[in-house]
Formats: structure tokens, sequence, C-alpha cells
């Protein structure tokens, strides 16, 4: 294996370790913030606007809805457990060649803000799930089969792949050209 | 340099072509892999396989777990490894950036095995780590299964993809150049 991507793989090492870090304090208030921007878009395309995304202690967001049953058990999603893929955007990027550049940095900024909006609309997916398929009767009286389909399987798409393929492509178009593939690509093509 | 690589100005049109690529074969390879009937004959009995060959390995590291479909449990823990555990995810990203990219069938068709190959030994690792941590040190758990290992697993799969596409790109290169 060429030395350089051991340097990458150190540097992934590291931006894996910083990303970690940063994921588990930066979560409470991320995921707050996420919460509200999710209910905000809700909102907008609700009537009447009855969605509440209201953010516990325990790492979880609860989704109420103004005309539920006050009685009734409020369900709960976990926002973390949606965006910790901000990790691996830190690590690949990390491992370029020139990790501070102005490329790099900006790269990584504009790709963290598209995270951002993907993470707003994961959750709202994930809210989706809920009221589709797992509220009871509730559930099938306001919604079709077709609609449990498309949003069950919306939301285990991106828990599955999607929540880490978004992070790939956003690496692999904003990253600096200087990435190890594209640098071990440039020093064997001059050794031709 | 090849265009594919070139991030620098405007997106080129070969990028644009392989994360178009990309995400066609991820979507179309999930489809297919959600379908009850592949989930039910192929994906469940290759983690039931992933779980006795998991259990083995323990019970060679002195734990006495016993294995259950696609559960392995002991006195001490259990886990029960279901999609997103079981490697398939990071197979799922390795098989659409290989088959995005351009390559020979016979590069590809090397690449994908191999990455199999190496995403599943890791992911072996994952399962006895997290057992054992489980086990032995149940509040690292969560952290460790939520979130590290799942993208351990998902970098090792871009690192083989980047170091692959290194290998069989200087040809097309070449060839371009």
């Amino acid at each position: 294996m060429p030395r350089l991507e051991w340097q990458a793989a150190l540097k992934a090492l590291a931006g894996f370790a910083i990303g970690v870090a940063f994921w588990l304090m930066a979560s409470p208030l991320y995921d707050r913030a996420i919460a509200a921007s999710a209910q905000g878009v809700m909102r907008a395309f609700e009537t009447p606007k009855v969605t509440r995304l209201r953010p516990a202690d325990d790492n979880y967001v609860t989704v109420d809805r103004s005309d539920f049953d006050p009685r009734s058990k409020r369900p709960a999603i976990s926002v973390r457990d949606l965006t910790f893929n901000i990790v691996l955007l830190i690590a690949l990027f990390a491992a370029s060649k020139r990790t501070f550049s102005d490329r790099n940095i900006g790269g990584f900024l504009a790709a963290a803000a598209a995270l951002a909006l993907t993470h707003v609309g994961a959750t709202i997916v994930e809210v989706m799930s809920i009221y589709v398929a797992k509220l009871g009767p509730w559930s099938r009286v306001h919604y079709s089969d077709f609609d449990r389909n498309l949003w069950g399987v919306a939301g285990h798409f991106y828990r599955l792949v999607l929540m880490y393929a978004i992070v790939f492509a956003l690496w692999w178009t904003l990253r600096d050209p200087a990435a190890p593939a594209a640098a071990v690509t440039a020093k064997k093509k001059k050794k031709r | 340099m090849l265009a594919c690589y070139d991030a620098a100005g405007p997106m080129q049109r070969a990028q644009v072509l392989f994360l178009a690529k990309f995400f066609g074969v991820l979507i179309a390879a999930y489809l297919l892999i959600a379908w009850n009937p592949v989930n039910d004959r192929v994906i469940v009995p290759f983690t039931e396989g992933i779980a006795v060959a998991s259990g083995a390995l323990l019970n060679a590291m002195g734990q006495q777990v016993t294995v259950q479909g696609t559960a392995i449990s002991s006195s001490r823990f259990g886990v029960n490894i279901n999609n997103g555990c079981n490697g398939v995810e990071a197979m799922l990203i390795l098989l659409a950036s290989i088959v995005a990219f351009p390559a020979t069938a016979r590069a590809r068709i090397a690449g994908l095995l191999l990455g199999a190959v190496v995403v599943q030994l890791l992911n072996e690792v994952r399962i006895i780590s997290l057992y054992l941590l489980g086990a032995y040190y149940p509040r690292l758990f969560d952290l460790f299964h939520t979130a590290v290992w799942q993208i351990v697993i998902i970098l090792a799969a871009i690192a083989f993809f980047l170091v692959w596409s290194a290998r069989v790109a200087p040809t097309r290169v070449a060839s371009r150049a």
C-alpha cells in the first residue's frame, strides 16, 4: 500500500476520534435544532398545524400532536441515531492530504450544511413513519397502505444505507482534489 | 487527471455519472434485499451464518454462548444480529461504488469479492467485540453499537473502494491521456 494512504488512514482515525467526541458533545444542542427545524417544515405543510416535537432529557424527542387524546402515551424518536453520520463526514475530510487547506475546510463546511438538511429530512421521515404505522387504529384511519409502505421504506432505507451514502457522495463531490485516491493516481500517472 | 477524480471547478460529467450510477445501483440493490422473499431466503440465512461463526469464535475464546437463529446469548449477555449489523449495508455501499466506477468486469468482480471478505471479517470483529462489551462493559455498548462500529465498517468499505479504484484507474488514465 502506498505510504500516502497510511498517512490518510491515520488522519481518518484522528478525524474519527474527534468526530465521535464532537458528536457526543454537540448532540443535545444539535438534536434540538434539528427537531425544531423538522417541526417547522412539518407544520408548514399541515392543516391544521398540529405536530410538536419536544426534546426530552434522555436524547429522545417526543412526538406530540395537539389533536391526540391528552391521556394517550406519546411516542418518541432518537434524533441522535439519525445524525451520527457526521462522524463519518469528519473522518473522510480529515483524511485529505491537505486537511486544513481552504478548499478542504470550505468543502467540509458546505458538506456539513447539506448534511444538516438531510438530518431534518430524516427526522421528518421518522415522524411520518410513526404517524403512518405505529399509532394503531389512528394510523389505519388516517393513512393508506401505500403511505405506510412509502414512509416505512424511506425510513428503513435511510437508516440502513442512505445515511452513509449521502456522506460518501458529499465528500466525493466536495473534497479537496488532493484526497488520497486522486493523489495516488496522479503519482502513478507521472511514473508512466 | 481523470475527470471523475477532479473535484475542482464545476462538477464534471464523469463525476455526475458516477454519483447517478452509485445511487441508482444502491437503490436497486436495497429494494432487492428489502424484498421479503430475498430477505427471508438470502439475508436471514446469511445473517444466521454470521451468528454461527461468531458463536463458534466466542466459544473458542471461552465464552459459553448458544446460537439460535440470528441471536447469540449466554447467562451474561445476548445480542441479536439484525440488518444493519450483518455488514450488508457496507457491502451495498461497496457494490454501488465499484459498479459505478469505470473499470473492467474482471476488476469489478475481484474488487467485490475481496471487499466482501474484508467487510465480513471486520464485521466478525464487530459482533464479537459488541458481545464482549455488552457482557463486561455494558455502559459502552450503546455508543459502540450505535455509532462507533457502524462508522468503522463504512469507513473500511470506503477505504477499500479508494485503494481498489486507485489501482484500477491508472490503465484508464493511460489509455485516455
